[in-house]
């Protein structure tokens, strides 16, 4: 009870202290959550887009078959039962078109999906807010941000450019729903034939073969077969998928480094502000503790106090901050470089898993070093000698 | 009043906040949820690769299939410039 007693009159003491310099130790403060507030929002930001990209792309196809020529993916023409012969273990394949188109009137890249219309599955209509699949050459799928920034309104016919800049037509007789955006929002979906002539292919090419085997386990086997016969493959498989999105967002991104470098640098200022040493007011006011009976231990105790006053409070503050930017405003501070120049901004939402291992790496980086770099000026402080002072 | 008991007060209040921050994260989860089985089916069916996160360049919009020569794609020497390619990690 003694000791409770004497920590809370020293922890008062130390409040004390810091409100007599509030200025100093407000911009401290402020620096220090503004710092773990960018940490942690990042962190939660891509432990978010981490956690949504393993819940949503369970489903990917376990191989996608893609040929490539000087460095990039080209169309192909590929006889599938032909490669495909003698391998056994496969499920299904599908043939598919896919693609990027730049619309010029608006500056928007649009997603483009063709498939041949008997593996548009009739599944599918369950994830239309409004219409159906397409059904013949000319229909189309599209969703609501592709159709605003179109700005079709209730028209449900547009066309596109070929490359040769002649125009082909479309109807639109779907659309996703919202609760798609995530993978929708900027894709147009219809038959292989139409993706083939929108992007002037030959309509015996593909972009890619998607295959699905029988057994997971055999995926990396079939996938290492089906690269040995087609020269050029590029043989993406379900597993490579998954861990690149566990690696593309990281603390070594380039936003991710910039983060941690600004943290870094504060921590250094901070440390270096604290080992400066103790202004004459500061020492004075310590002898003068120590000739009223303070001892080494409780000014070391009255020292720790101050720095972890102001580091528990900027961490909690910070880190609620930042979960509140996440929960609340969906990184809206994050998103604008996330969504760079995009035309279509997909509307996605953020609710990230709580993770004790994220929220202990906040801690470490923001906390530890804050109290090690306060320990020798606290031990300084403690040492002072009032003879000296007074 | 002490100003320890105003400091804990402080803190008690912020954790409260967190509490009340933790409930709404449960709910938004729980929403999101209900969506999920849509998108497996929707990248199922369309053999899709990626999220639709941005789409401002190729490589950023789906990087589990982009080129390896993306950096450079529109001119020789052209480095990355989006700035959605700041917040991605290269794809090795």
């Amino acid at each position: 009870m003694r000791v409770i007693s004497k920590s809370l009159n020293i922890l008062d003491y130390a409040l004390s202290l810091l409100v007599r310099q509030k200025l100093k130790n407000l911009g401290v403060f402020i620096v220090f959550t503004a710092v773990i507030f960018l940490l942690a929002s990042f962190q939660l930001f891509s432990t978010a887009l981490k956690e949504s990209a393993a819940r949503i792309l369970t489903t990917v196809p376990h191989i996608t078959v893609q040929k490539m020529s000087a460095g990039r993916q080209i169309p192909y023409n590929v006889d599938y039962d032909e490669l495909l012969r003698g391998i056994f273990g496969i499920a299904t394949v599908k043939e598919r078109v896919w693609g990027y188109y730049f619309d010029e009137k608006n500056g928007a890249n649009y997603t483009v999906v063709g498939l041949d219309q008997h593996h548009i599955s009739p599944r599918l209509a369950e994830v239309l807010s409004w219409g159906g699949l397409p059904q013949r050459r000319g229909d189309v799928v599209i969703a609501e941000p592709v159709q605003e920034s179109m700005q079709l309104g209730s028209r449900e016919r547009f066309s596109l450019f070929r490359p040769d800049l002649t125009m082909k037509s479309f109807k639109v007789v779907g659309r996703f729903s919202r609760g798609s955006s995530l993978v929708t929002d900027d894709i147009l979906l219809m038959t292989r034939q139409d993706a083939a002539d929108l992007f002037a292919m030959d309509q015996s090419f593909i972009t890619d073969l998607l295959v699905d085997v029988a057994n997971p386990t055999e995926i990396d086997t079939i996938a290492a077969k089906i690269s040995a016969r087609l020269p050029g493959a590029r043989v993406i498989t379900q597993n490579q998928i998954h861990k690149t999105y566990n690696v593309v967002f990281s603390w070594r991104s380039g936003f991710g480094s910039i983060c941690l470098l600004t943290s870094l640098f504060a921590f250094i200022i901070l440390s270096w502000d604290k080992a400066s040493g103790m202004s004459p007011e500061e020492r004075r006011e310590m002898a003068i503790l120590k000739v009223t009976g303070w001892q080494t231990s409780d000014i070391m105790w009255l020292r720790f106090c101050e720095s972890s006053v102001i580091a528990f409070t900027a961490f909690v503050g910070g880190y609620s901050l930042a979960w509140l930017h996440i929960v609340f405003f969906d990184g809206v501070l994050l998103r604008p470089v996330l969504l760079g120049w995009s035309v279509i901004r997909p509307s996605f939402q953020l609710a990230p898993p709580f993770v004790l291992h994220d929220f202990l790496l906040i801690a470490a980086f923001s906390i530890i070093p804050y109290m090690v770099a306060t320990i020798v000026p606290a031990w300084k402080s403690a040492m002072v000698r009032p003879d000296s002072v007074m | 009043m002490r100003k320890s008991l105003f400091f804990f007060s402080g803190i008690a209040l912020l954790l409260l906040g967190d509490f009340f921050l933790f409930f709404t994260l449960r709910h938004k989860q729980m929403d999101l949820a209900a969506n999920i089985g849509d998108m497996r089916l929707v990248v199922q069916e369309l053999g899709l690769s990626d999220l639709a996160l941005t789409t401002e360049a190729r490589y950023t919009r789906h990087p589990a299939v982009s080129d390896p020569v993306s950096p450079f794609m529109d001119h020789p020497g052209d480095i990355e410039h989006f700035p959605s390619g700041s917040f991605l990690r290269p794809v090795k």
